[in-house]
């Protein structure tokens, strides 16, 4: 499983279609995204992660870089989102973080 | 050349991004400005800046819409400051391009780079903070992320600054 992670409106999707060379259909069919929206409120994690890497791609979008958010919903939601995201580049073959675009291999082998 | 600096909030970004222009040698420096005066604060910090790079020898001009009408008395090194402003005016000022930001933005980079021999140009990383927003700051973060990978994918060189540390994600220095 690769997993690709980065800021909100990096480019994730464009780089999981030029690396697994997708067109959109098998984008939709392969992979699974914004992941981190089905981290709120899951009792289990590991079990989510190990369901999500059934699919070629994980792609989730990174959300623990701004303030702490002033509701305690919040706070869960984005604290199960960071940890789901590490069980899932712990399980992956390659990890990938996307930047303005511009993907960056932090873990696996350089295939592109 | 055209280089793209990066970075969060106080991360070093315009720092490193003087610095570049500095090394680019004993040519004209211009900074363009693209932050409005909104208040006597603002142009007391602007007049406190505009100052200090006076002392590198640049030549501030300001420009808050409209990129494309900006004209270079000479050749040289140009560092615009900040996209996330210019993104900003094009989207809310009275006489931005509204809808048309993007485009707007892209002639004027294209103007700019026929005008001078450097362009550095600083935007805002604004992107890991969640990913659950509505209205006015739901769009204006799409389109300031479509003008930031616009950008990456037209420069020559891409840093990402962290803590002061320029991160190389694409040209000379990138080390994966």
């Amino acid at each position: 499983m690769v997993f690709i992670t980065g800021p909100l409106y990096s480019g994730k999707k464009s780089v999981a279609k030029s690396w697994m060379h997708w067109e959109d259909h098998e984008l939709e069919q392969r992979a699974v995204w914004d992941v981190q929206q089905m981290a709120a409120g899951c009792k289990d994690l590991e079990q989510l992660a190990e369901e999500l890497s059934q699919k070629e791609v994980v792609i989730a979008t990174e959300v623990g870089g701004g303030v702490v958010p002033a509701s305690a919903e919040e706070r869960m939601a984005r604290e199960a989102a960071g940890r789901l995201a590490c069980l899932l580049a712990q399980k992956a073959d390659t990890v990938i973080r996307v930047f303005c675009g511009i993907p960056t291999v932090l873990k696996g082998e350089e295939t592109l | 050349m055209v280089t793209l600096v990066i970075g969060g909030a106080a991360s070093g970004k315009s720092e490193f991004a003087e610095s570049l222009v500095l090394a680019a040698g004993d040519l004209p420096r211009y900074y363009i400005a693209t932050m409005q005066p909104f208040d006597d604060e603002c142009r007391m910090r602007i007049q406190r800046h505009r100052e200090m790079r006076a002392k590198k020898r640049f030549e501030t001009i300001e420009c808050f819409t409209r990129l494309e009408q900006v004209l270079l008395p000479k050749r040289g090194v140009v560092l615009l400051e900040c996209m996330s402003n210019l993104v900003a005016n094009e989207l809310y000022s009275p006489d931005g391009a509204g809808d048309c930001a993007i485009e707007s933005i892209q002639r004027g980079l294209e103007a700019l780079r026929s005008q001078c021999q450097e362009l550095v140009i600083v935007s805002n990383e604004v992107f890991s903070g969640g990913s659950s927003y509505e209205g006015d700051t739901l769009r204006y973060l799409q389109i300031l992320a479509r003008v930031n990978r616009m950008l990456a994918q037209q420069a020559d060189i891409v840093y990402e600054v962290v803590c002061g540390v320029p991160v190389c994600h694409k040209g000379k220095g990138r080390t994966t």
